[in-house]
């Protein structure tokens, strides 16, 4: 078991990360069905899988919890924020039980004892639940007794074959008990002509001699009890079996076809029967009702290194087409082309999918914030709601656990220091409830993720005057707005007098910045007084492989990711080089250019035609200027590596089909570097 | 004789379990995610026997029971349902739709081989 | 033998394996360990706006090589390739990381087998830096091979580089005459 009791806890993990997130969601939706018929069946898996895995704490916690919520789902008891939060406060403690195993340390287990007396009261307080325990007695121990005969009356219904069960299986069953003598009844089957062979109308009488006792026989029935008429009756105290005299009397009664006479068997012996009567179960028929489907999206477990190979394989499957392609382009052989083609299409879907695969959406972290603003906006008295937009945006998983983290703070922060107290807002005639927005939304190669609060927002004076003080910067130094907010990033820098327990004294932006920059992100801060903060994380999209535009200057093939081109424009050298402050006219408008050959440094002159590749930066297009485009090609990013470290235009390198590098451009990095410098000196 | 078993359950741990379990005492096992998934596996497949959980999302056991039913091919093969002990309701709803028998939640494999040797020999 | 004899024997002479190779009218050599492979001069890819000295890329089975001109590295002027010109792949430790390189080298020399007890100090005359970069000299009939340490070259600012190579040729002229 113990290979397989890894495996639950990773499922357990699972199951209670899935609960805590039902929970939530209850909250604002208390009365739906389906929500509360999720969180039964999470309970219901915990329970069942641990007790099945040996972790006997988590089964009887859960197995009340799992009461709770079954009174909850058949309406005998109604959720409320009490039952919510004694079942959060479960979740937290699942988790430890998971983790640490059944060992607990005291800790752990006056938390256990705490948490199970108020579930307990809660069930108390309320109706009685209906657990009937069968009362046919499934027992494991065979009872040794003194050898005894039985006659059996098995008589299966007509339809018993639809329950799967064959009455043979049965009495095979019984012969294993004991010496057994069977008697098949043929009188109640019907015409030859009007036999159905899906019904069944035989029955036996059955004879067994056994020292196991009659529970035992009973519990060969157990399944089938309700598919027959049963009855099994102790004749006699000896085994029959070897009486000569009881086998001829039964033998001839059954060749008369006559009914068993349980008297004259009875006066066989001198025991008393002892009748076993199939009880009837106590049989509280619930309706249940089993609402809508719910859409889980049924998923299973890939362990991240099969997945690394996966894309590993994928990207050399990409390399290696564009070499078929560009084979199948210079060979004319007939034939080749369309399979070529054919293979690039397969490649790129192939390619689209497996990448997928490690973007998870924004969703699955949002939980974890939710619970930290329900508990300290609980915890610091205000009024505070949690919003989210845009969660469905995907990150690779790696990113998103490298995010976690730095957002946690940022909303810590956000909850301590930017919202006010209720009484506050009141004053500045603000509703009442203040709200974080947390937004999440992609941007040209970038994913933007943006915190907003409407709280107090940041000063730019107090900063200005910490900073001074701090000796950050001098007193006669001016900054913008922007300046003075990334003043914030400084290690070591506080605005707050006061150390709160919530988090410190607001310090840890520098690590928030450092651990976004970590994973190419770049974060800033933006605030009006009284009105709220934003905070922005933008992080590139970390595919590997991308669809781009294949170009080329003078001997260099550039990459132009495909993502950001909005439209390609053919210009006369001429044109360009008259251009007044790099701005030239595209479809009716003016839009600026950058004279990549210049910036880039490229030996040689440019053709006579060139062309503009218009690149969308922000809210507005620049044109970048090739000699050729050369057309759409599917790029394996490689990485320059540490050497080139300090390179920002450059994002990498793929390797063509002819064995050659090109190299893959970053725009949006490009522009920002260059647009200042170019359109200064203009043209 | 090695027979063959489709096991349901949307718990991996529990599938795996079982048909660890299984396939050491020699038979083949096919595993379902939930109901929906299950159905997929009877075309033409047949299963000897079929295990199910009660509790699944997409399709429960109780209408994953009454859907094998239906089907010509599996109006007879038997039916086990996992089941904890104080399911007594569903007990009867899941007989009701159909199963032949259960096997109480938590167990160990020799009882899951022994609720197995009731029904299939 | 057994393993401590062994050991034994060579510590009395440590024998070291060189690649010597020529810039321009100089000869250096690298520890062979750190030596992957000699590749034929081919089409360098230059990225814009880097310095000189790092000449661009090429593809090397199916990864992107960045390729040093070390003659630049050095200070000296960069002359014409020639049929001779070759890329010395190198395997060098950055920032406790292991890096592939490309350095070009005007020609290849030969293998040599260099005992620890051949390696002259490197005269360090006037030098204010500990010539680190370079691990020793050895000395050939008609002049000698500035025996270099890689690791050390490529973590460093090219500018101390310079001035070092400079500085102990002038001293190892010196010490000729």
């Amino acid at each position: 078991m113990e290979k397989f009791r890894e495996k639950f806890i990773e499922e357990a993990n699972d199951l209670i990360n899935e609960l805590e997130k039902l929970l939530l969601d209850i909250e604002g939706n208390q009365d739906n069905p389906d929500l509360i018929q999720q969180i039964f069946r999470v309970m219901h898996s915990l329970k069942g899988g641990s007790s099945m895995f040996g972790f006997n704490k988590m089964d009887k916690f859960t197995h009340h919890l799992e009461n709770i919520y079954d009174l909850i789902r058949n309406k005998k008891l109604k959720i409320n924020e009490e039952i919510l939060d004694i079942t959060l406060a479960s979740v937290d403690h699942l988790r430890n039980l998971v983790h640490e195993g059944e060992d607990a340390d005291t800790q752990n287990q006056e938390q256990h004892d705490l948490l199970l007396s108020k579930i307990l009261q809660l069930i108390d307080e309320n109706v009685v639940i209906d657990e009937t325990s069968p009362t046919i007695q499934e027992t494991d121990s065979r009872d040794i007794e003194d050898e005894a005969t039985y006659y059996i009356s098995f008589k299966p219904h007509a339809n018993i074959f639809k329950f799967g069960t064959n009455p043979l299986y049965l009495i095979d069953e019984l012969c294993e008990i004991g010496p057994t003598k069977v008697f098949v009844r043929t009188d109640e089957l019907p015409e030859f002509d009007t036999i159905n062979n899906t019904e069944c109308h035989l029955y036996w009488d059955i004879f067994l001699v056994t020292n196991l006792g009659i529970n035992t026989i009973g519990e060969v029935f157990i399944f089938a009890d309700e598919q027959c008429d049963l009855s099994i009756h102790k004749i006699s105290d000896i085994n029959l079996l070897e009486e000569e005299s009881f086998l001829g009397i039964i033998d001839e009664t059954i060749k008369n076809q006559k009914e068993i006479d349980i008297n004259q068997l009875k006066q066989l012996t001198n025991d008393l029967e002892k009748v076993f009567v199939k009880a009837q179960e106590d049989q509280t028929k619930q309706t249940i009702n089993f609402s809508t489907i719910d859409a889980n999206i049924s998923s299973i477990r890939v362990s991240s290194e099969k997945l690394d190979n996966l894309i590993n394989w994928v990207s050399e499957l990409v390399t290696i087409q564009a070499r078929l392609s560009l084979f199948a382009q210079e060979t004319e052989t007939n034939g080749l082309t369309p399979i070529s083609e054919e293979v690039e299409k397969i490649s790129r879907r192939l390619r689209d999918d497996v990448f997928s695969i490690r973007l998870i959406p924004i969703e699955n972290m949002i939980t974890r914030f939710q619970r930290l603003v329900r508990e300290l906006s609980q915890e610091l008295n205000k009024d505070v709601v949690f919003k989210t937009e845009g969660t469905e945006t995907e990150l690779d998983k790696n990113i998103i656990e490298a995010l976690a983290d730095p957002l946690l703070h940022i909303i810590r922060n956000s909850l301590d220091h930017g919202i006010e107290t209720t009484d506050e807002r009141q004053i500045n005639g603000k509703p009442k409830r203040a709200t974080i927005l947390l937004k999440a939304f992609y941007s040209g190669t970038n994913v933007i993720i943006q915190i907003s609060d409407d709280g107090k927002g940041i000063d730019p004076e107090k900063i200005r005057n910490q900073a001074i003080l701090k000796g950050i910067i001098t007193s006669d130094s001016e900054l913008n707005k922007k300046d003075t907010f990334d003043l914030l990033f400084q290690p070591g820098f506080s605005t707050t007098q006061k150390v709160t327990k919530v988090s410190g004294r607001g310090v840890g932006m520098d690590v928030v910045k450092r651990k976004i920059a970590e994973i190419r992100g770049e974060v800033d801060i933006d605030s009006e007084i009284n009105e709220g903060t934003t905070i922005t994380i933008r992080l590139p999209l970390t595919l590997s492989i991308i669809d781009g535009l294949l170009v080329q200057i003078g001997t260099t093939k550039f990459v132009i990711p495909l993502s950001s081109v909005y439209k390609c424009y053919e210009f006369k050298h001429e044109t360009l080089a008259n251009s007044i402050n790099n701005l030239i006219r595209t479809d009716n408008q003016e839009i600026a250019y950058l004279n990549l050959r210049e910036l880039f440094e490229i030996e040689g002159d440019a053709p006579e035609t060139e062309h503009v590749v218009a690149v969308q930066f922000g809210d507005t297009r620049i044109g970048l200027s090739v000699d050729n485009i050369i057309g759409q090609y599917q790029a394996v990013l490689k990485p320059l590596g540490k050497l080139y470290k300090k390179q920002q235009t450059i994002s990498g390198a793929t390797i063509l089909g002819d064995g050659t590098v090109a190299l893959v451009m970053d725009s949006n990095k490009l522009i920002n570097q260059f647009a200042n410098n170019q359109i200064k000196v203009g043209g | 004789m090695g027979k063959k078993i489709l096991i349901v359950d949307d718990s991996e741990s529990i599938r795996e379990v079982v048909s660890f379990t299984l396939e050491n005492a020699g038979h083949e096992v096919l595993k379902g995610v939930d109901g929906e998934d299950a159905l997929q596996y009877l075309d033409g497949s047949n299963l000897d026997l079929i295990i199910t959980d009660l509790h699944m999302p997409n399709m429960d056991g109780i209408e994953f029971i009454k859907s094998v039913r239906k089907i010509d091919e599996y109006q007879f093969v038997p039916i086990l349902f996992l089941t904890t002990e104080s399911q007594t309701a569903k007990k009867m709803e899941a007989k009701d739709a159909g199963a032949t028998g259960w096997i109480i939640k938590p167990f160990i494999p020799e009882k899951l081989l022994a609720a197995i040797n009731k029904v299939v020999r | 033998m057994e393993k401590e004899e062994i050991e034994t024997i060579e510590t009395l002479d440590d024998v070291n394996t060189f690649l010597s190779f020529k810039l321009k009218d100089e000869y250096f050599a690298t520890n062979v360990s750190k030596v992957l492979t000699i590749l034929e001069m081919k089409p360098i890819t230059k990225v814009p706006n880097s310095p000189t000295y790092m000449r661009g890329v090429i593809n090397l089975r199916g990864n992107v090589l960045p390729v040093i001109d070390m003659r630049i590295k050095f200070g000296m002027p960069a002359t014409e390739f020639t049929t001779a010109t070759c890329i010395i792949v190198l395997n060098v430790e950055i920032e406790e990381e292991n890096v592939q390189l490309g350095i070009i080298a005007d020609a290849v020399d030969e293998v040599l087998e260099i005992k620890e007890s051949e390696i002259e100090e490197s005269p360090s005359i006037g030098t204010k830096y500990k010539n680190e970069f370079i691990q020793g000299m050895y000395k050939l009939k008609d002049g000698f091979i500035m025996l270099l340490n890689m690791n050390l070259i490529f973590n460093t600012d090219d500018l101390i580089i310079t001035k070092e190579i400079e500085e102990a040729e002038a001293a190892q002229a010196l010490k000729d005459e």
